[in-house]
């Protein structure tokens, strides 16, 4: 039998070889991404001087600091295999929560630090609700999600009631989000603190690397002691408690509470996560991306408004370079056979 | 029995173990001693309990009855990561690596807290690739521990898992317990070669209970064997008093009858069904030259990377070939694809069963529909009565097991599914072509006996069959002519009807 002159056959020799070797393919996607945003940002200087100055560059980073937020929680959910589409919700819960329990025009009751702490519990709650209903109860993360998305916007409803506005008072509070710390906005610092917390998070931690497991495949996951239901409870959690940062700013940055004011922000981030190469089926990808995701949209979006792209064009025109952007990213993964759906 | 004769030290002793599902009790009562260094081999039929047990000591099921101890203390596993936490490492049938991290990571990702090389939650990366390599250098293998496991080919992936296994039992500070289930069910013959080599390393650091179907393998590796059967531990022997037939035999409860291929040859003279003339695929398979005739097996040999599942692809029209000719019945097919391919009675049986040969979800009558739908519907609706005669037939003719054909097909066995898979294709009285990728892979040898039988029926009814055997015993058994492939050539054609080629001559030309 074949076995029996087994000396002479080794396993795959060239393997060390092969682990060497740089693997150009994967590094392919990134650099594309890297690339098409250096193109946009030379041809949007080209088309509108005004586009490279200092105030619009800020105006970019002030741009880009939501979207990264939510967008390092999104892409650790989406890691998983699952996905949270309860992020306005929750935005606008914590961002009324915060407005209110900080001095506004409503009332004089100022909290201060713990006004913070409690939108961000808030946000915390609702991740955690997401996390136990899907793990628990087996629910599908897109169906718990988004219902609580309108349990969120809801929440928010009835904080915001019948009364006025209510508007920040302290301007110290409301100058926050575009106040310059070395020469950037908080907002900013703010994004790139929780961008390198995440990627800590994914990389360094035990915890990241089973969360990547996890989207890898989760019957392996769980037969090889990983506690699954545990991380995912954790990572939802951990995208309520980004909500309710994003929801604060977005908040402060408005200057007053509103129950919509993360309206908008789950179409930017999602099809950041995407473009940023995280597969929505889950184990690929990873934080770093998705701000290279969000940094195209964001300079994307900046730019078609300076080159003086009419408004009615901006955003069909703004979803085709998306689509363009996504193809070429994945061209070399396609697959005759592969299923698209 | 060599070695753990003469030291007896006990790794792990099971005691009285029993569980029952519902009503079905699935584990009766098993006791058995795994000694330090040695290879206990455990086998028997679907259902005869044996992945049960495992997943027993592997921590996935809690007994009802029963008591596991290693090292002479009793373990009480409510999981699989007390399995690991104790030194329990286990290589699952199916693939059980995450192919988006990296070999370290893996080998890394179950071991217990104690000997794992994170702090606090935090992963100190230099320590995990450390390690990993320190046990890869001990299987003898210099896989670089920063591959991503997706890059590797599958023999390497089965030694990361190994590998991983053994860290396992190291984590824990104890000579570790490796259970291998099925290792080779996936493997081409060359690669158990190794896999063989690797367990004897295994026996070396500790001991292994290894599972296998295949009975020239189990007493060539193992030291004992253990033989199930419905549940129960029906045997113990010792590898030198024990041949293939008295194992068969245990396992089934009846003598091995082994059917002696027919040596004749029908329709000489006729063109052949299927004719590639230097059939071209660049990077796949070149030059492919191929003659299948009707009523005719041919198997096609050789080793990973040789282009024979491509080529079999490109015969199904689903994968488009560069140059050279496909005829079929001596005109050429032109802008072939998978629709025409089945229109002119092509049928494909994958080797991934459960992802590509059928629908889980759907109930097995249903599956039995999917193509040739035409003996159970009227105009474009399914009528359910005679698709429900047709299932009902088909299950009394393979005996597939339970009777039900209303059931979901994934609830079947892994015999059972395969028998209504091939049905499929069977019930087609036009089929003229019926390729099988594997068609016994995972299945114990009362089930495969029943499949190969079925595949002798489709060539009496004078279907011509292209195989891709597991084994190269299954191919020379089973073909008529033996095709060689190597590097995406055609390294050899075996005429079995005129030559007898060995399974070392074949061998010889596939690598």
């Amino acid at each position: 039998m074949a076995n029996n002159n087994s000396g002479t056959i080794t396993p795959s020799a060239n393997t060390a070889a092969i682990s060497n070797r740089i693997n150009w393919r994967r590094l392919a996607e990134p650099s594309a991404l890297i690339a098409t945003l250096f193109a946009l940002i030379i041809i949007f200087s080209i088309l509108n001087p005004r586009f490279a100055s200092v105030e619009n560059l800020r105006n970019l980073m002030d741009q880009a600091a939501l979207p990264l937020i939510i967008g390092v929680g999104a892409t650790l959910v989406i890691l998983l295999g699952s996905i949270d589409l309860s992020i306005e919700g929750i935005m606008g819960s914590a961002g009324l929560a915060f407005v209110l329990l900080s001095a506004n025009s409503r009332s004089e009751s100022d909290f201060g630090l713990l006004a913070l702490l409690a939108a961000l519990l808030t946000g915390i709650i609702f991740g955690l609700l997401n996390g136990l209903i899907v793990t628990k109860v087996k629910v599908p993360s897109f169906v718990v999600t988004l219902g609580m998305w309108f349990v969120g916007l809801g929440f928010a409803t009835v904080l915001y009631g019948t009364e006025t506005i209510p508007v920040l008072t302290n301007p110290e509070v409301s100058s926050w989000s575009s106040t310059l710390t070395f020469g950037a906005p908080n907002s900013f610092w703010a994004a790139v603190f929780v961008v390198i917390l995440g990627v800590i998070t994914l990389i360094l931690t035990k915890t990241g690397r089973s969360i990547m497991a996890i989207g890898n495949n989760e019957v392996i996951a769980r037969n090889s002691g990983i506690r699954v239901d545990r991380i995912k409870i954790t990572v939802f959690a951990l995208a309520g408690l980004l909500s309710a940062v994003a929801g604060i700013i977005a908040a402060i940055k408005l200057g007053s509470g509103s129950p919509s004011v993360g309206l908008g922000s789950l179409f930017i981030t999602i099809p950041a996560v995407v473009i940023g190469g995280t597969a929505l089926a889950g184990g690929k990808g990873g934080v770093l991306r998705t701000a290279l995701g969000v940094l195209l949209l964001t300079v994307l979006n900046n730019g078609l408004i300076l080159a003086g792209v009419s408004p009615s064009f901006q955003s069909g025109l703004a979803g085709a370079i998306l689509i363009a952007a996504i193809v070429f990213a994945a061209w070399s993964q396609r697959d005759r056979l592969r299923i698209a759906k | 029995m060599s070695n753990s004769e003469k030291n007896k030290t006990i790794a792990l002793s099971v005691k009285d173990i029993q569980i029952s599902f519902g009503d079905l009790m699935a584990v009766k009562g098993v006791t058995f001693d795994l000694y330090e260094n040695e290879v206990i081999g455990l086998i028997g039929e679907n259902g005869a309990g044996k992945s049960t047990m495992l997943k027993i000591l592997s921590g996935i099921y809690k007994p009802d009855k029963g008591t596991i101890e290693l090292g002479g203390k009793t373990l009480k596993l409510k999981s699989p990561e007390d399995a690991n936490a104790a030194g329990i490492g286990v290589v699952h049938q199916e693939q059980s690596l995450f192919t988006n991290l990296s070999v370290a990571e893996n080998m890394d990702i179950s071991v217990g807290k104690t000997g794992s090389s994170s702090l606090m939650g935090f992963y100190n990366w230099a320590k995990v690739n450390a390690s990993a390599r320190q046990t890869l250098a001990k299987m003898g293998s210099k896989l670089d521990p920063r591959t991503l496991v997706g890059d590797l080919p599958f023999v390497d992936r089965q030694m990361v898992e190994i590998a991983r296994a053994i860290r396992v039992g190291e984590g824990a500070n104890t000579k570790p317990v490796v259970i291998l289930d099925e290792p080779t069910s996936l493997l081409e013959p060359h690669e158990t070669a190794v896999l063989e080599r690797e367990i004897s390393k295994i026996r070396e650091l500790g001991s292994v209970v290894f599972v296998s179907h295949r009975l020239d393998e189990v007493i060539r590796v193992c030291d004992r064997i253990l033989v199930m059967r419905d549940g129960e531990l029906v045997a113990i022997r010792s590898k030198s008093e024990v041949d293939q037939n008295e194992l068969f035999r245990l396992m089934v409860g009846r003598e091995a009858k082994s059917e002696k291929r027919e040596y004749r040859r029908q329709n000489q003279g006729e063109a052949p069904v299927v004719e590639l003339k230097s059939l071209t695929k660049k990077g796949k398979f070149k030059n492919v030259n191929l003659a299948l005739a009707a009523g005719e097996i041919t198997a096609i040999v050789g080793a990973n990377g040789s282009g024979r599942e491509e080529l079999c692809k490109a015969i199904y029209g689903a994968l488009p070939a560069d140059s050279g000719k496909l005829l079929i019945h001596g005109v050429e097919a032109k802008n072939w694809s998978v629709p025409k391919a089945i229109k002119f009675g092509f049928g494909l049986v994958p080797s991934e069963r459960k992802v590509e040969g059928m629908v889980g979800g759907l109930d097995a009558s249903s599956n039995l529909s999917l193509i040739f739908g035409k003996e159970s519907t009227v105009g474009p609706f399914i009528d359910t009565k005679k698709q429900k005669a047709v299932a009902d037939t088909w299950f009394e003719k393979l005996d597939v097991r339970p009777k039900n054909p209303t059931l979901e097909l994934e609830r079947f066995s892994g015999g059972n599914q395969q028998k209504v898979v091939m049905a499929k294709w069977l019930k087609s009285e036009e089929l003229e072509l019926l390729i099988l990728d594997h068609p016994l892979r995972g299945l114990d040898p009362g089930a495969a006996a029943t499949v190969n039988s079925l595949i002798r029926q489709a060539v009496q009814n004078n279907t011509a069959v292209i195989l891709l055997a597991d084994t190269l015993e299954e191919a020379l058994e089973m073909g008529d002519q033996i095709v060689v492939m190597r590097d995406g050539e055609v390294s050899s054609v075996f005429d079995l009807h005129k030559e007898q080629p060995t399974s070392l001559d074949l061998l010889e030309k596939m690598v």
